[in-house]
């Protein structure tokens, strides 16, 4: 027990390191901000402390101890449990009783359930001895959450990928995502960042359109596609009025759009929103957390060398030359989080997660009562015996005992 | 309205902290009940805010910091009610509602305006998570006014009972051993949360850091109380010692250690 309260001390210790010490900020980041002792910092690797050598071989030796401990403690409860009750029936007393006394104590243990074993002259009550298992379960709990734990954060494969309404990805082993549309505010004016996707497999399996938001991801096969952030792309209708021909370009970075290479726009960025003062001057929203309620296009306008910066909005249009520009409302898009997992990782831990608050449960609250109870006195054995002695104690101090 | 409700109970549970320990002091049996009957008065307006502003919000108010102290304060509460109930543990009283009063002046500071509940916060896992968070925290704090309690009878009285310093003990053991169940769900179900809105189990982020820190402080805690030769005084020591660490885990990191739970 003693080495692994120093594993756990060690792993509390490193922890309040690792939290106190940005963690995994690049070399440049540490010798700004701790210009003194940057280079030990770094030496010591504790700028990376949770994926540090000493931080995994200390999660190593707490598994090996948990494993041992586990074993021990089976061992041991097993070989105890056989002469359980005939070794508390020989137990003397604890506390003398009256004959009332007896009999109170005996009413008391029945109306608490407790199932009554006679050795002679002598009663063993017990209750919940099943939670003589509870330590175990829980240590065994614990080893199988480090592990399954370890599994499921090291083994999925995670891609982020922004997608824009009507397209879809390709993932290299031919799982297609397609994205329906995208939404950062509903239609009551709430943030919700919800995206309408379809996941098929290379076997031809295919999901339903389904909605994916914060907390909703998509699950299907071993793949599960999240909402992770937004983003909101201009959109602007180019037109050559000589042909007639015509095309709607969706801009997530800055571009030129031009037909001769010379002649033509640049878009440069959208904005949310601006403010237009007593002078007519604009000053720009750079950020917003919602939807773009007011958008404006950055623009340069290019014309035979010449550069103009110009501001456009949505339902507006530019002709340069013989190209028309017409600026469409902006298009809102998701950035999605798309995870490869192994099959029965994540459901493994969770089992290991169920097992521990059972576990935990059984330890605390299925504690086993053993009282050896004679016509002289009674004795209570276990290995928390304080609660049923306290118990009793009250419930003889009540009756004037 | 519900502000006077909120400030009416702050102030009972100030007047009740007062009126217990002048009865502690000078022994008077009549200042306790005084003091008792202040405080259930307080929990009844406590639990009062606390129902009509949920309904009020239209969710569980356990949001922001000023809820989850509020509610905090009201576990605390609701915890020392029970055990003084089941077990007769008036002597608990003395440690614990101060602790309830200073609890819930802390959420006074903070922002008490009702927002509404931000994207990543709308889960099933919301209530599990925060709930068993509140009951943990509340249940360890208690704990540590049981061990101040301990440390201040068997320091005073030349022959302390020594009945009743077990009763403390065990009752300590028994507050930690419902938070530690209860902070292993806080840990677990938001494990399994943020699997479902960051896409891992564990990030490694400040508050899921402490709050194994905090675990392991009270695992390690569990082990030691279950020595044969344990030493009662030392563990009452250690749990008054760990309450600075859980009130790090619950408002320090939110304040000094910005990250993925830093919700306001």
């Amino acid at each position: 027990m003693r080495f692994g309260i120093l594993l756990l001390a060690l792993i509390a210790l490193c922890s309040v390191v690792g939290s106190v010490i940005p963690q995994e900020r690049g070399a440049a980041w540490y010798a700004q901000n701790y210009t003194a002792i940057h280079a030990y910092l770094l030496m010591l690797g504790l700028d990376h402390v949770f994926r540090g050598w000493f931080f995994v071989a200390l999660l190593v030796l707490l598994c090996v101890n948990l494993s041992l401990c586990s074993i021990a403690r089976i061992r041991s409860v097993v070989k105890a449990g056989e002469e359980l009750l005939p070794r508390t029936a020989k137990l003397p007393d604890a506390e003398a009783l009256t004959a009332d006394g007896v009999e109170l104590v005996r009413g008391y243990l029945t109306s608490i359930r407790c199932k009554c074993n006679d050795f002679g002259e002598v009663s063993v009550y017990s209750k919940n001895l099943f939670g003589r298992y509870g330590s175990f379960i829980t240590h065994l709990a614990i080893l199988l959450t480090v592990l399954f734990g370890a599994a499921a954060l090291y083994s999925p494969t995670v891609i982020d990928q922004s997608c824009l309404p009507g397209e879809s990805l390709t993932m290299t082993d031919g799982v297609e995502i397609a994205v329906r549309d995208f939404h950062i505010e509903n239609e009551l004016g709430e943030l919700d960042f919800e995206s309408v996707l379809r996941v098929k497999l290379p076997d031809g399996r295919e999901s339903d359109w389904r909605a994916v938001s914060v907390n909703h991801p998509l699950s299907f096969g071993s793949y599960k596609i999240y909402q992770q952030t937004y983003g909101t792309a201009g959109s602007i209708t180019v037109r050559n009025t000589a042909n007639g021909g015509e095309d709607v370009f969706t801009l997530t970075e800055p571009c030129f759009l031009t037909a001769d290479g010379v002649n033509g726009l640049w878009y440069e960025a959208l904005y949310p929103g601006y403010v237009r003062d007593a002078d007519g001057n604009f000053t720009l929203i750079t950020s917003t957390s919602g939807s773009y309620n007011d958008p404006v296009y950055q623009l340069l306008l290019a014309s035979d060398g010449e550069y103009t910066p110009v501001l456009a909005f949505p339902g507006e249009d530019l002709t340069v030359g013989e190209m028309q520009y017409v600026f469409n409302a902006p298009v809102e898009y998701p950035g999605l989080r798309i995870k490869h997992t192994p099959p029965l990782v994540n459901a493994l831990l969770v089992f290991a997660f169920c097992l521990m608050i059972a576990g935990l449960y059984i330890t605390f609250f299925m504690q086993p009562v053993l009282v050896k109870l004679d016509g002289e006195g009674y004795t209570v054995s276990g290995l928390k015996p304080e609660g049923t002695r306290m118990e009793i104690r009250l419930l003889l101090e009540q009756k004037g005992e | 309205m519900l502000n006077i409700i909120f400030f009416a109970a702050l102030v009972l549970y100030f007047a009740a902290s007062v009126l217990e320990f002048a009865g502690v002091s000078f022994k008077k049996d009549k200042l306790l009940k005084a003091a008792w009957f202040v405080f259930l008065a307080g929990f009844a307006l406590h639990t009062v805010y606390f129902v009509a502003r949920g309904v009020k919000a239209g969710r569980v108010p356990l949001a922001n910091q000023f809820e989850f102290s509020m509610a905090f304060s009201w576990g605390i509460a609701a915890l020392l009610i029970v055990f003084r109930a089941r077990l007769h543990a008036e002597w608990l009283s003395v440690a614990a509602m101060p602790m309830a009063f200073l609890v819930l002046s802390y959420a006074a500071l903070k922002p008490m305006e009702i927002t509404e509940l931000m994207p990543a916060l709308k889960s099933t896992w919301f209530v599990f998570h925060i709930g068993s968070a509140m009951f943990s925290y509340s249940a360890f704090v208690l704990a540590g006014c049981v061990g101040l309690r301990y440390l201040l009878l068997s320091r005073r009285e030349k022959e302390p009972d020594a009945l009743k310093l077990r009763q403390m003990d065990f009752l300590s053991y028994r507050l930690i051993a419902l938070g530690f169940l209860l902070l292993t769900v806080t840990i677990l179900t938001g494990a399994i949360w943020a699997e479902q809105a960051w896409s891992s189990f564990w990030t490694w982020d400040p508050k899921e850091v402490w709050a194994l820190i905090t675990w392991i402080i009270y695992a390690v805690y569990l082990h030691l109380h279950l020595r044969k030769n344990a030493n009662a005084k030392m563990l009452a020591w250690y749990v008054v010692i760990a309450v600075p660490v859980v009130l790090f885990t619950f408002a320090g990191v939110n304040t000094l250690m910005p990250g993925l739970h830093s919700y306001g």
